[in-house]
C-alpha cells in the first residue's frame, strides 16, 4: 500500500494555486488534511500527476466571528474548530458536529475546507453546510465568488467548483434566537461514517410555534439531502409527536433510492432516515423550547 | 503433591511445593518483563530488521474469484526500476511443491499456475530495492485470465452442476461424516422435548495489529533457508517449508521475531515459501515480505468459520438435556492451507459444554468455495459451536418456562464427578459450575437486572439478558484434531535451563513475544524456584535448530505447558546440584536441598551453599567435584501432556488435559426501531485453576471480550456472489473500539486442575468462547417477546432491524 | 519518477534534513530513513492508529501524512519519552496497569495520550475515550488501557507537584 508516483509542490499564493490548477487541469489535485486523500493514494485509487498542497498558503487557517456567521479559512484544522471558544460559545451546533467527526488524531489533520470540498455525502460539514445556507468561498481564473450551499453540492464527491478553483473560506451562519438543534446519526462503531445521520434545526416563537426549520439528511443520497417539503410541514405549527412523525415520514418518503452498501440496504437506510428524523426534531424542538 | 510425569522427575502441582518458603512471584501480577522494551518501541518486530542487501517483495493478486491462467507477461516489469527478480508460478512447480493441507491434497503452489481459486491469491511477485518501486513494477504485469463460474454459496458447493475449485477431486466436499456418541437416535425419540433452529455464524477473523511478515534468505551454495519471521510456530512452519521447498529439515532455519499479536491468525506460509524462492531466484540476496492490511484481510490468515448449523437439544420432562446433535456446514474456502479445518475438530473437546449431556452427534461437512483459505482464530471453532449450543438452552428455557440460570444448573456436570468424561470423548480435569453461576448471579444481582428489564419493557424499551456458561478447553493436543485428517498425539514443549558462574539464570525457549506475557509468567516460575530476583532470570529466544523441542503459542497450551518444562528441566538441574553440593558439603546427596536460592543439609541450620558457588564449581573447579558429576549445569525438559489417547473411531480422544470455565452476564439494550445494540452491563467470573500471574490472565479474559463484541456486533467478511471481497479495509471490517467494547467486572475463581504444573489450567480463548453467545443470547432475550429470533453473527443493526420488521405489532 | 525534494525536519530534538521522494509517507522517513522503528505501521490507511506520532505536538496518523508535509515541523515519535534510562510516567503506568499485551499498537497509544494530558492534565473521562476512540488495540479490550491513563494523569501529578518536570 504505497502511493503512485506524483509531482509535488507547496505554493505559498492563491493565485499561484490556481494557476496550477489551470496548467495541470484534472491531473492536479488539492492536498489539504489528506484524511480522505490520503488513503486512496496509499490503496493506489487516486492517481493525480501532481500534489497541490495548500497548507502552506498564509491566512487559510482562521477563525473569525463576523456579523450573524463564523467564516472559516478553508485550512483550519478540524480541531481547531474544535479547541476554539469561539466555536463552543456562539457556534455549540458546529461544536457538536466537529465532535463527530472521526477521532482527534484525524481532526488534527483534517481541515474543514478539505472535508466540504471533497463532499462525502455521509460527512458531517457538509451537511452542516447545507442546514445554514453556508456560503462557500473560492477563488478561479475568473477572481472569487461566492456559491452559496445549494448549490455546491452537486453529486457523490463532487462540487460545483470549477477544474482551476480553490475554496478559501466557509461561513456558517448563528442560529438565530429561540433555536434548538439535534445531530442524530447511526454508526456501527463510534467515530466511523454514519449509514443515515440527521441534522436539524428549530426555532420557535415565543409561544412555542416553529416560525423556522431546518433539515438536512446525510449518508443516505449522492449528496446531503435538505428535507425541504417536510421543513414546510413544521413551520407554523406547535410541533409535537404528531408533526414529528409526520414530517420524519414525508423526508425519508421524498429521498430518491438511498445508497446500499455491505453495512445498510436502501430500504434500511430509508427507514434510519425516518427514524433518525423524527429523533432529531423531538430533540431540536426541546433544546429550542430551552433556549426561548 | 507432585505430577510425576516420569521416573525420576518432581513436577509440583502446588505453588507451596516449590522449593522456597515463600512464593514471591509465582501466582501474583508482576510488572511484565516484556513491557519496557514493548513501551520505549525497542522489540525487534519483523519489519524493524533490515539486513545488508535487502530486497522488498510486493505481490500481485488475482482479481478473480475463479479464472484460469492463460499467460502471463513480465516482461516489462523485469525491466522496471530497481526490479531485480520476478517470481512466477512456473518457477513455483520447478521449485517446489503444493503446501501440506489438513485435510490433505487440498493445497495449490504459492503462486498461481494453472487457476486462480479466489480474489487476493497471490500470482506473481517481484523483488525491488524498495516497496514502492516494487509495488509499481506490479502494475506493468499483463496477466491474462479466462474466468470461470465461481462457487461461493457454501449450500451449493456439494451440487453436482457446481462449479469446481478443485477439478482433480470431481467434487467440492473436502470432508462429510457423522460421529455419533451413544444412543442419539433413542434418546430423540424418548425426549419429551425437542428444540431445532439454524444458525449462521458469519466470516469473521484474527485481524492482530501487525500483519504478517518475513525476510528470506536462501544459502545458494549450503541449498539452505534462513528465515526471520512473524511465525506463530516456527517449528511447524520450518518443517512444512522442509516439504514444500525440498531442503533438508535441517537445512531449514526459522526465527520467529516478537510479533504484535496472532491470535491464530498469523499464517505467513505463503509470504515465507514466495520470499525463499524469490532470494533463490537472486543468488541469495535476503527479501523481506511485510503483508499490508490490504493483503491481509483479502489474502492472509485472516478469515475464519463461514459456518451453516443445524442443531438439536433433547430435553425430558424435567429439564433434563438428554441428547444433542450439530450438523454444520463449514466452508473452508479454496484450499486447506491455513489449518482452517481443525476449527471444526475442536468442538469435540467440549462439545456438551458445562452439561453432563449423555449422548451427542456431530455431522460434519467441510467445502471448498471460491473464497479465501480459512484460518484458525482465538477459540478455534467453540466460539461458533458455543452460539449453537447455548442459543438452544436458552430457546429450551424460554419455552419450557425455566429461568436460564435454573436450566443450566439442572444440567451442569456435579462438581464431585470430576474428572469427567463427555460424550465427545474428552476428559475435564474439574470444575465447579454452581459456584461459577452462583457467583456471577450475585455479581450482576441478577434478579434486579431483571426488574430492570421489565420496567424498561414497560416504557417499551428492549433490554436484554444474556447468561452463557462455557468451558475453555485448554493444552491443546493433535488428537484432538484427529476427525479432520492431523496426526500426531502429544505436543512437547521444552525449555533449557541453565545457572551462569554468577547465578544468573538463562532459560532457552523456542517462541518469540506474541502478547501474553509467557516470559514473565517463565521468569517468575524459574525466580521462585531457585530463589532469585525476577532480574534475575532471562528468556533467550532461539531459532528452530538451537531451541529444544517446541510449539510455541497456541490452543491455550503455552502457559501450562512452560511451566511444566520450567519445572522439569529446574528439576533436573536441581539434582545435578545437589550432587555437587553433596561433594562440596560433604554429605551424601540424599541429606541435600535446594531451599530459598541455597543448597542445604537438611535440618542442619548454616550448612548451605549458594547457588552461584555451586555451579561456579561446575564450571570452574573441576577438581572439587565428586567423581562421575556432569559439570553442566544446564538441563532441558520437555514437557508434554500424559495420557493423552488416540482418537478412536468415533473420533472419540483425551485431548485437551485442561476444561476451565466461565459464566458471563450481560445486559443490552436493543434499539426497537434502527436494531443497534448497545451493551450496558457485563459482568464474568471465571475459573482457570490457578493463575500464574493474575493480570496477565485478566488481560486475555478483557482481551476475548473485546474480540467476543466484534464477532457478535461488527466484524463479517462479505464476499458478493462474484466471489469479490466487500470488506476489504478497516473501513468495512469493522475492529471494536474503545466505545464498543464494555468494561467489565470480573471475578476469578480457582478450582486447580489436578493433573497439570501448579494446578494451572489453560487460559486466554475462554472469553472468546462465550462472549459471542452471551451477546447474542441477551438479544434474544430482548426481542424474544416480539416472536422474533436472532440466529446469525454478527448480530449488525441491518440484520435486526430486518429481523424486527417481522416482530409481533404492539409486542 | 517524481523530482525528489529536500527537506528539513526537527525529530524528538534533532534536525534532519532528507531528500524524499513526494510520495514517501512520514512513517516510511521515520522508520526507513532516520531508523526510529518505534513508530509501527498497521493498516497504512488511517484507521488503526498504530502508526500515531506527534506532529507539532498533535497527535496525527503518520501512514497517511506524507514526509514532505512535515517539512518544517516538529515531529516526536515514542523513542522520545523515556529519558536517562528511565520509562516516562505515562509508559510507567502502563507497565503498572498491565496497560499492554503484544505492544505492537502501544507506541500509537502513547503519542495520542501524551498530546492529551499535555493539553488536558485532568481530563474527563469522555476526553479520555475521545482520546482512545482513534486507537485500535486488538489484545487488551481496553479496560487496562484506561486505567493506565488513569494512573498516568496520577503520576504527572505526582511529578508536578513534587516540582519535577515530567
Amino acid at each position: 500500500m504505497k502511493p503512485p508516483p506524483f509531482e509535488y509542490t507547496a505554493p505559498t499564493s492563491i493565485p499561484e494555486v490556481v494557476a496550477l490548477l489551470q496548467e495541470h487541469d484534472f491531473e492536479a489535485k488539492i492536498l489539504a488534511g489528506g484524511q480522505s486523500l490520503m488513503p486512496l493514494l496509499n490503496m493506489r485509487l487516486a492517481r493525480p500527476s501532481i500534489l497541490i498542497d495548500v497548507a502552506r498558503i498564509p491566512d487559510l487557517d482562521y477563525i473569525r466571528a463576523t456579523d450573524g456567521s463564523i467564516a472559516i479559512g478553508a485550512m483550519t484544522r478540524q480541531r481547531s474548530v474544535e479547541l476554539a471558544d469561539t466555536v463552543r460559545t456562539s457556534h455549540p451546533l458546529l461544536y457538536a458536529t466537529t465532535m463527530h467527526i472521526a477521532h482527534p488524531q484525524n481532526r488534527n489533520q483534517g481541515t474543514l475546507g478539505g472535508s466540504i470540498a471533497h463532499a462525502d455525502p455521509a460527512a458531517e460539514y457538509p451537511a452542516l453546510a447545507l442546514l445554514l445556507d453556508a456560503e462557500m468561498r473560492a477563488v478561479g481564473p475568473d477572481g472569487e465568488r461566492t456559491i452559496t450551499a445549494t448549490d455546491f453540492f452537486i453529486t457523490y464527491l463532487t462540487t460545483s467548483l470549477e477544474a482551476a478553483e480553490v475554496l478559501t473560506e466557509v461561513r456558517l451562519p448563528l442560529l438565530p434566537p429561540r433555536t434548538g438543534w439535534s445531530i442524530q446519526e447511526l454508526t456501527r462503531r463510534h467515530g466511523d461514517y454514519a449509514l443515515a445521520g440527521v441534522m436539524a434545526t428549530i426555532t420557535l416563537d415565543g409561544g412555542g410555534q416553529c416560525t423556522e426549520a431546518r433539515l438536512v439528511l446525510f449518508g443516505v443520497g449522492a449528496t446531503p439531502i435538505r428535507a425541504s417539503n417536510a421543513e414546510q410541514m413544521l413551520i407554523g405549527t406547535k410541533p409535537g409527536q404528531t408533526e414529528f412523525v409526520a414530517a420524519a415520514a414525508k423526508a425519508s418518503g421524498d429521498l430518491d433510492e438511498p445508497l446500499s452498501d455491505v453495512h445498510a440496504s436502501a430500504e434500511y437506510r430509508r427507514d434510519l432516515a425516518r427514524v433518525l428524523t423524527r429523533r432529531a426534531l423531538a430533540e431540536a424542538t426541546a433544546n429550542a423550547a430551552g433556549a426561548a | 503433591m507432585a505430577i510425576d510425569d516420569r521416573p525420576g522427575i518432581t513436577i509440583p502441582n502446588r505453588i507451596e511445593d516449590l522449593p522456597t518458603s515463600q512464593a514471591r512471584f509465582i501466582g501474583r501480577t508482576v510488572d511484565r518483563v516484556e513491557d519496557p522494551m514493548l513501551l520505549t518501541g525497542r522489540a525487534e518486530f519483523i519489519d524493524n530488521l533490515s539486513f545488508p542487501g535487502m530486497l522488498h517483495c510486493a505481490i500481485l493478486r488475482s482479481p478473480h474469484a475463479h479464472a484460469r491462467v492463460v499467460s502471463i507477461d513480465i516482461a516489462e516489469a523485469s525491466r522496471a526500476p530497481g526490479v531485480l527478480a520476478v517470481l512466477t508460478g512456473e518457477d513455483c512447480q520447478r521449485w517446489s511443491q503444493p503446501t501440506p493441507t489438513v485435510p490433505e491434497g487440498w493445497g495449490t503452489y504459492c503462486l498461481a499456475t494453472d487457476k486462480v481459486r479466489f480474489v487476493g491469491e497471490p500470482v506473481v511477485a517481484i523483488a525491488a530495492t524498495n516497496r514502492y518501486l516494487a509495488e509499481d513494477a506490479l502494475e506493468l504485469i499483463t496477466v491474462e485470465y479466462e474466468e470461470l463460474p465461481p462457487i461461493v454459496d457454501a449450500t451449493k458447493a456439494a451440487d453436482a452442476n457446481a462449479p469446481l475449485v478443485f477439478e482433480d477431486k470431481g467434487s467440492n466436499v473436502m470432508l462429510q461424516r457423522v460421529f455419533t456418541w451413544g444412543d442419539v437416535d433413542g434418546a430423540f425419540a424418548a425426549a419429551a422435548h425437542v428444540f431445532t433452529e439454524t444458525f449462521r455464524w458469519h466470516r469473521l477473523g484474527a485481524n492482530p495489529i501487525e500483519t504478517f511478515g518475513v525476510i528470506s534468505q536462501w544459502d545458494p551454495i549450503e541449498n539452505a533457508l534462513t528465515c526471520h519471521g512473524s511465525f506463530q510456530s516456527q517449528y511447524h512452519m520450518a518443517l512444512a517449508r522442509s516439504i514444500v521447498l525440498g531442503l533438508p529439515s535441517n537445512k531449514v532455519r526459522l526465527m520467529s521475531q516478537p510479533h504484535g499479536g496472532s491470535f491464530g491468525g498469523k499464517g505467513g506460509a505463503r509470504g515465507t515459501d514466495i520470499t525463499a524462492l524469490l532470494s533463490r531466484k537472486i543468488g541469495g540476496r535476503p527479501v523481506k515480505w511485510i503483508e499490508d492490511r490490504m493483503e491481509y484481510l483479502a489474502g492472509g490468515s485472516s478469515q475464519s468459520w463461514d459456518r451453516h448449523y443445524e442443531a438439536s437439544l433433547a430435553l425430558d420432562a424435567n429439564g433434563t438435556v438428554t441428547g444433542f446433535k450439530v450438523k454444520l456446514l463449514d466452508d473452508l474456502g479454496a484450499t486447506a492451507e491455513g489449518w482452517g479445518a481443525v476449527s471444526a475438530a475442536k468442538p469435540l473437546a467440549a462439545f456438551t459444554g458445562c452439561y453432563a449431556i449423555p449422548v451427542a452427534q456431530y455431522d460434519l461437512t467441510i467445502v471448498a468455495t471460491n473464497k479465501l483459505p480459512g484460518s484458525p482464530y482465538r477459540g478455534m471453532g467453540p466460539p461458533p459451536h458455543n452460539f449453537v449450543l447455548e442459543s438452544l438452552m436458552d430457546i429450551a428455557a424460554r419455552e419450557l418456562g425455566i429461568d436460564p440460570a435454573d436450566l443450566r444448573r439442572r444440567n451442569y456436570i456435579p462438581k464431585d464427578q470430576f474428572p469427567y468424561t463427555i460424550a465427545s470423548g474428552n476428559e475435564y480435569d474439574s470444575g465447579d459450575y454452581d459456584l461459577a453461576l452462583d457467583t456471577v448471579l450475585e455479581m450482576s444481582d441478577y434478579q434486579k437486572l431483571r426488574a430492570e428489564q421489565a420496567a424498561a419493557r414497560a416504557e417499551g424499551r428492549l433490554l436484554g439478558i444474556g447468561l452463557v456458561n462455557t468451558i475453555e478447553p485448554g493444552v491443546f493436543d493433535w488428537n484432538a484434531y484427529a476427525i479432520v485428517g492431523q496426526p500426531g498425539t502429544g505436543v512437547p514443549e521444552g525449555a533449557t535451563v541453565s545457572i551462569d558462574v554468577f547465578g544468573k539464570i538463562n532459560v532457552k525457549v523456542g517462541f518469540s513475544l506474541e502478547g501474553q506475557g509467557q516470559y514473565t509468567v517463565l521468569t517468575q516460575v524459574l525466580a521462585d524456584y531457585f530463589g532469585v530476583e525476577l532480574t534475575d532470570v532471562r528468556v533467550v529466544p532461539c531459532d528452530t535448530l538451537s531451541a529444544p523441542p517446541h510449539f510455541g503459542p497456541g490452543g491455550s497450551r503455552l502457559g501450562v505447558s512452560i511451566t511444566g518444562a520450567a519445572l522439569g528441566a529446574a528439576d533436573l538441574l536441581r539434582q545435578k546440584l545437589i550432587k555437587v553440593a553433596a561433594g562440596l558439603l560433604q554429605t551424601e546427596p540424599a541429606n541435600v536441598e535446594l531451599m530459598d536460592g541455597k543448597l542445604q543439609i537438611t535440618g542442619v541450620p548454616g550448612a548451605e551453599i549458594p547457588l552461584a558457588q555451586v555451579a561456579g564449581a561446575m564450571i570452574a573447579r573441576s577438581d572439587l567435584l565428586p567423581p562421575g558429576v556432569d559439570p553442566n549445569a544446564e538441563a532441558t525438559y520437555a514437557w508434554t501432556a500424559t495420557g493423552r489417547t488416540p482418537a478412536d473411531d468415533q473420533g472419540r480422544a483425551k485431548s485437551y488435559l485442561t476444561a476451565a470455565n466461565a459464566c458471563h452476564v450481560v445486559l443490552v439494550e436493543v434499539d426497537r426501531e434502527t436494531g443497534h445494540v448497545e451493551i450496558l452491563k457485563y459482568f464474568i467470573a471465571d475459573d482457570c485453576g490457578t493463575r500464574l500471574n493474575p493480570a496477565n490472565v485478566e488481560g486475555m479474559t478483557q482481551g476475548g471480550v473485546a474480540q467476543g463484541v466484534g464477532a457478535a456486533l461488527l466484524e463479517e467478511y462479505c464476499y458478493n456472489e462474484d466471489g469479490q471481497l466487500l470488506t476489504s479495509t478497516f473501513m468495512d471490517y469493522l475492529l471494536p473500539s474503545v466505545y464498543e467494547v464494555p468494561m467489565t467486572e470480573k471475578k476469578a475463581l480457582v478450582t486447580p486442575s489436578p493433573f497439570t504444573p501448579l494446578g494451572a489450567k489453560g487460559v486466554g480463548e475462554g472469553a472468546m468462547h462465550t462472549t459471542p453467545a452471551a451477546i447474542l443470547c441477551a438479544i434474544n432475550d430482548a426481542v424474544a417477546h416480539l416472536g422474533v429470533r436472532a440466529t446469525a453473527v454478527p448480530a449488525s443493526p441491518h440484520r435486526l432491524w430486518t429481523l424486527l420488521q417481522d416482530a409481533k405489532p404492539g409486542g | 519518477m517524481a523530482t525528489p525534494r529536500t527537506i528539513t525536519l526537527s525529530v524528538n530534538g534533532t534536525t534532519h534534513q532528507v531528500t524524499v521522494e513526494p510520495r514517501t509517507t512520514l512513517v516510511d522517513l521515520l522508520r526507513g530513513d532516520l531508523g526510529l522503528t518505534g513508530t509501527h505501521v498497521g493498516c497504512e490507511h488511517g484507521v488503526c492508529g498504530a502508526c500515531t506520532i506527534l506532529w507539532n505536538g498533535k497527535a496525527v496518523r503518520s501512514c497517511i501524512m506524507l514526509a514532505v508535509q512535515a517539512d518544517g515541523s516538529e515531529v516526536t515519535t515514542v523513542e522520545s519519552m523515556a529519558q536517562d534510562g528511565e520509562l516516562h510516567p505515562i509508559q510507567q503506568a502502563f507497565m503498572e496497569a498491565h496497560g499492554l499485551q503484544c505492544g505492537f499498537c502501544t507506541p500509537g497509544f502513547l503519542m495520542s495520550i501524551s498530546e492529551l494530558l499535555t493539553r488536558s492534565p485532568d481530563p474527563t473521562d469522555e476526553e479520555i475515550k475521545d482520546t482512545l476512540g482513534g486507537q485500535i488495540c486488538r489484545c487488551t479490550g481496553y479496560q487496562s488501557i484506561f486505567t493506565a491513563v488513569r494512573l498516568a494523569i496520577k503520576k504527572l501529578a505526582d511529578a508536578r507537584a513534587a516540582g519535577g518536570s515530567a
